[in-house]
């Protein structure tokens, strides 16, 4: 193969990136501008748009689908789909009201507390098999095993010493994230080593995981109603889906850490560059030695995990936990990851853009719904700004609109000389 | 690796299939029930469980079967499914039930299996959402328009009484295009528009009956309007979700707030805890289908249509509701 001289491809990336992100910043800030134009204005003159509380409220609305756009991210830059963030956020809604609300052995606290002790078990097995890393392999093999064994029971212990009596809520978000990596974890099994494809395998937890947030808390009793009651065992748990301060929403807290740290983790480790090499070229990397397999499932239970996190501040945000709760979000994280500008393919893309992608969803809603747009338009706009926001990327509208003029003017051309001809 | 069928899964597979097989069997008209009476087998098409209210539906009926032990009852799940309902439908047909309930998805593509069961004379008993022409023996369901009516007379009562109401309200949507909240609309405009000071301020917006849907539009709809004194939603959790935004801003307290369904879980127990100020009760058919077709395998005359009465569920009866 000859030798290309390359700038080196990370820096490429990176570039493309920025530039995709400005662009996308350019896009979110002619979305503000209108919504500061078109904004209502109360009594007092202020407008409605540019009030903090709204640009806040703003934030809270985006963060759980933001936080599934960020598994989502990672998943996509693989080159797989995840379908089931959106059931595995309700089945997460779900346990976390069960956890909080009942005592004893009931449905929710069977599931949850094997997968706490399963994640705990996995994250520390993980953890000491990076650690032995220069160790010999039955050493490393025996290292990791022993860690997963006895944080599996050390975990699983606590949980069920805890769970009948009511779990702390650090424990109750613990153990829905565990049953969420449990899920996720699946996914990634079926498609790295049961050779399903991704779209496939994710419909079918999807689908499996909305029927068992159904069947968990019980049909007849599904909603599971979380008091907003100043002073009772919940209002840590209430917490998670207020305002520091009044202000500064919980659940955006979250959003902004999971991006944070997963791009840290894509731009900075070598586990990141193996997602995006795994994505480019899957059998290159098999070749050049990516753990293809491990990563896939790593990625697939990352993905889980999000979204029963995302689960658990949704219970905190509308005060329930609800079966229906996250019916048809996986469509809008992955609308977000696209707009964004990562490539559905794999291989392409990165946090910087999903994160622009999911706040211009969340201004364009709310401007929305602040003019008081008609549901069925609101709809109609929607998807124009989509196909709009996936144009302007890299500039593909203005090449889209050469394209189309020159399509135009062809035939006209063609035409004028034809007549000339004759 | 090969993996070996453990034994207990192999017998719970058995049990299944046994299951199964009991439920095949063709009822044996005239047989003798434990209960003394002459056996009756009825099957229910249910077209969904997975819903609050469908499932409270199943409960009552189930209730109500056990104060008729001479009663086999098939209950059948549609799953939501036009296409299964009509498979469940022909089952039936076959298996040559006494009478048959059904609540149909929708009518259009369930009106000719109804019709052939009935011309098979098999009585069918249509519950909750009704399929064209004739050719059932009862419609069994609740009047959405008389439930808006309701509601709209209690808003006017909450705001001042007739003729002096005075105040904003906002209109939460269940599902556009559905007629239940076409109806729950039209009968509270048909109260609610007589009265020259009240104001509807907000759109309409299709919540799609779910209350953090509902939650997210009473948000805007607290920022753009300062004074708001009544919402009314076609369920109860939307009228929930809307009280939650509220609270979020600290303006619960001056908004009264209407649902409707008034199930024991949901409406009821908000109306106790205070959350809602009432809530119209949207009455489950089931119990009052198994009387009817009872009443018709007994031989006697079943009217056609029958209305089940709605009731306002306040916190001075909510206690009656709960079960």
């Amino acid at each position: 193969m000859p030798v290309q001289k390359t700038e080196t491809p990370g820096l490429v990336e990176l570039r493309r990136q920025l530039l995709a992100a400005l662009t996308l910043f350019g896009g979110l800030a002619v979305l503000v501008l209108i919504g500061a134009l078109v904004s209502p204005r109360t009594v007092d003159g202020d407008n409605v748009f540019l009030n903090q509380r709204n640009l806040f409220d703003i934030l809270a609305r985006v963060s759980n689908v933001g936080i599934l756009a960020v598994g989502m991210t990672l998943v996509i830059l693989t080159g797989g789909i995840d379908l089931s963030v959106g059931s595995v956020l309700s089945l997460g809604t779900v346990v976390a009201a069960m956890l909080l609300l009942e005592r004893g052995w009931h449905p929710g606290a069977v599931l949850a507390v094997p997968s706490l002790a399963f994640a705990s078990g996995a994250v520390a097995g993980l953890g000491a098999w990076l650690f032995a890393g220069k160790a010999r392999p039955a050493a490393r093999a025996g290292w990791a095993a022993g860690s997963f064994l006895a944080a599996a029971l050390l975990a699983g212990g606590w949980g069920a010493a805890a769970a009948p009596n009511g779990m702390p809520v650090p424990g109750v978000v613990a153990s829905v994230m565990a049953v969420g990596l449990l899920v996720g974890c699946l996914n990634g099994v079926l498609v790295a080593y049961g050779g399903l494809q991704p779209f496939i395998a994710t419909l079918a937890t999807m689908i499996s995981i909305w029927g068992l947030a159904w069947l968990i808390p019980g049909e007849s009793n599904a909603r599971r109603n979380i008091s907003t009651a100043v002073g009772t065992a919940h209002e840590p748990f209430n917490w998670l889906g207020s305002r520091i301060a009044n202000v500064f929403p919980v659940p955006t807290l979250f959003f902004f850490g999971a991006v944070l740290v997963a791009h840290l983790v894509l731009r900075y480790t070598g586990a990141g560059r193996r997602v995006y090499a795994i994505g480019g070229n899957e059998d290159a990397a098999r070749l050049s030695g990516v753990p293809v397999a491990g990563m896939k499932v790593l990625v697939y239970g990352t993905s889980g995990l999000l979204a029963a996190l995302a689960g658990a501040l949704w219970a905190a945000q509308y005060h329930q936990g609800y079966p229906d709760a996250g019916l048809g979000y996986e469509l809008w994280a992955i609308a977000a990851v696209v707009i964004g500008g990562t490539s559905l393919v794999g291989g392409r893309g990165g946090l910087p853009g999903t994160f622009m992608g999911v706040l211009m969803f969340g201004v364009l809603e709310n401007i929305l719904s602040l003019v008081e747009a008609k549901t069925n338009w609101q709809r109609l706009v929607t998807g124009a700004i989509i196909v709009m926001a996936v144009l302007l990327q890299e500039g593909r509208l203005k090449a889209a609109l050469h394209r189309s003029l020159r399509a135009v003017s062809k035939p006209l051309l063609r035409m004028l000389q034809g007549e000339k001809h004759k | 690796m090969r993996w070996r069928t453990p034994g207990w899964i192999a017998a719970g597979l058995s049990a299944i299939a046994l299951a199964g097989c009991n439920g095949g069997t063709t009822p044996q008209s005239g047989g003798n029930a434990p209960g003394g009476g002459t056996r009756r087998i009825i099957g229910f098409s249910q077209v969904t469980t997975a819903e609050p209210w469908r499932s409270v539906f199943n409960q009552q009926l189930e209730a109500e079967r056990r104060n008729h032990p001479e009663v086999e009852l098939i209950v059948q799940d549609a799953n939501d499914k036009t296409e299964t309902q009509v498979q469940q439908m022909e089952g039936f047909i076959t298996r040559e039930v006494h009478a048959i309930l059904i609540s149909p998805k929708e009518s259009a593509g369930l009106t000719d299996v109804v019709a052939r069961a009935y011309d098979e004379g098999i009585p069918v008993f249509v519950l909750d959402r009704n399929v064209e022409g004739e050719k059932f023996t009862c419609f069994i369901g609740a009047d959405n328009v008389e439930i808006g009516r309701q509601a709209g007379k209690h808003a006017v009562q909450l705001l001042g009484g007739p003729g002096k109401a005075k105040g904003n309200y906002v209109e939460v949507w269940g599902g556009f295009g559905t007629k239940p909240s076409a109806d729950r609309s039209s009968g509270f405009h048909e109260i609610v528009d007589k009265e020259p000071g009240l104001k509807k301020v907000g759109q309409k917006v299709d919540c799609d009956w779910k209350l953090e849907k509902a939650q997210n539009f009473m948000e805007s709809v607290l920022k753009l309007y300062p004074e708001i004194d009544l919402v009314y939603a076609h369920n109860d959790p939307m009228a929930m979700g809307a009280r939650q935004a509220a609270e979020a801003v600290g303006r619960a307290d001056k908004i009264r707030f209407l649902g409707i369904d008034g199930l024991p879980n949901e409406g009821v127990k908000w109306v106790k805890e205070g959350k809602l100020a009432a809530t119209f009760l949207y009455p489950t058919p089931g119990a009052e289908g198994l009387r009817q077709a009872l009443k018709k395998l007994n031989g006697e005359a079943v009217p056609k249509e029958i209305t089940l009465k709605t009731d306002t569920i306040t916190q001075g009866n909510a206690d009656k509701y709960s079960q």
